[in-house]
């Protein structure tokens, strides 16, 4: 059974099958039930998410937060660590500046890095600067996760949750994964077959824009604070999907499948260089 | 996690899809899965739109972007809020240039064993992210056909 909903801004789709239909279907509805939840609590565009309280009031007072959300903060700051600061979700600044985030009214946003955010008990969160935090480059990831892991619950036998591209399989087979051109969105290519992991993929293509006569997009160098504009895609395969989703970002910055720390996460990384473009233009 | 690479050279594998469609459920499936256990009487004079039994409205409706139409349902409960919205269909095509030999020839030759295949069911694509923005705006005149035609109506 497969079914597809409109979420994160995306196509949500999910597979599952092991089970007797009518169980099938509930699987599937926890499953994007537990996405929404996602996507209500990680949400920059939506005013009332928790992550907009922390953007509005956690450089005030700690904010407390969902589990979930900790969750995905705390990995944020871990990824943060063990990459050396090119894993930042402190780019909201930037990315509202750029009109790739909406801006809720927020006091004074300065840009910032990660190392603002702190936690001050197990779910409250304090911003020692007003940053504004963007889960975009990870809560994704997690949100397939928690899919995965509410079909396992019910019983299904095997499932791939795919949300627009950043996908985990779990089950008995392995499963053949593609990898779409970053410009020919007709073509693809298959790189490789995967059991019991995720892939997900990153390319500035999806996002750049030309804002004041510069040209942007939603992914952000770390270290300049500049927006990437390469035209590769950056796909990363990794145990789970937000570790997969985040390093993606790593990926697209340092531009070699050799990173350090991949090794370290188990990850592999692979860059798509458009067809008929030179290798040189990343 | 086991990750089997396919092979090195990513072009040698390259495959063109002209279009793809992906049914994920009837009317009658989305009907039940938007309102179980609900019976659907069809709105005279408007296709896609049905009364549901236990109050609030069955619609279908297609949105068109780029390279994509895309059929799909939303569940609006008795209250006007939209309760749910399911894929029906989901179909891609890349126009008539991806079924010219000419185009498809800049892929070929990328590498000694390049095996250019045309192929409509490929699952599993990993990539940048998908916009659902045009259901969104597809949603958004649903409702306001809602509020100017249907709501109140017995």
């Amino acid at each position: 059974m497969k079914r597809a909903r409109p979420l994160l801004g995306t196509f949500v789709e999910i597979a599952a099958e092991g089970l007797p239909d009518p169980a099938l279907d509930r699987a599937i509805n926890a499953a994007f039930d537990a996405v929404e939840c996602v996507r209500r609590l990680m949400s920059f565009h939506d005013p009332h998410s928790d992550l907009s309280r922390l953007n509005r009031l956690a450089a005030i007072e700690p904010v407390e937060v969902h589990p979930w959300t900790a969750r995905v903060i705390a990995r944020a700051l871990a990824l943060h660590h063990a990459t050396g600061g090119l894993f930042d979700c402190v780019v909201g600044a930037e990315l509202m500046h750029w009109g790739l985030l909406p801006d809720h009214g927020f006091a004074s946003v300065q840009p910032g890095r990660s190392t603002a955010v702190q936690f001050m008990a197990k779910n409250r969160i304090a911003f020692r600067t007003p940053v504004a935090l963007d889960l975009g480059g990870i809560a994704k990831g997690f949100a397939v996760d928690r899919a995965i892991a509410v079909l396992r619950r019910q019983g299904v036998r095997g499932a791939v949750v795919n949300a627009g591209g950043d996908l985990r399989v779990f089950g008995p087979e392995a499963t053949p994964v593609h990898i779409r051109d970053p410009l020919n969105p007709a073509v693809v290519w298959t790189a490789g077959f995967l059991n019991n992991g995720a892939i997900a993929t990153s390319s500035a293509a999806e996002t750049i824009k030309i804002v004041r006569g510069t040209k942007v997009s939603a992914l952000v160098c770390a270290e300049t604070r500049a927006p990437l504009t390469d035209c590769n895609s950056y796909s990363v395969v990794a145990a789970t999907c937000a570790l997969a989703d985040g390093l993606t970002k790593v990926l697209a910055q340092i531009k070699r499948t050799d990173v350090p720390c991949f090794k370290r996460f188990g990850a592999t990384g692979i860059i798509t260089i458009p067809v008929g473009t030179s290798p040189l233009a990343a | 996690m086991r990750w089997t690479p396919f092979v090195a050279i990513p072009a040698a594998f390259v495959i063109v899809i002209p279009a793809k469609a992906t049914v994920y459920l009837t009317t009658e499936q989305a009907q039940r899965a938007v309102f179980p256990g609900a019976s659907f009487t069809g709105v005279p004079g408007r296709s896609g739109v049905w009364r549901v039994s236990t109050g609030g409205y069955f619609i279908i409706d297609r949105v068109v972007g780029k390279h994509e139409y895309i059929t799909y349902a939303v569940g609006i409960s008795s209250n006007g809020t939209v309760k749910q919205i399911e894929i029906l269909q989901y179909n891609e095509s890349f126009g008539s240039e991806v079924r010219e030999a000419s185009w498809r020839a800049q892929f070929v030759g990328k590498s000694a064993g390049s095996a250019l295949q045309l192929n409509g069911d490929i699952k599993n694509i990993s990539g940048a992210t998908l916009s659902s923005k045009h259901i969104t705006d597809g949603v958004r005149r649903v409702l306001a056909m809602y509020e100017t035609s249907l709501k109140g109506v017995q």
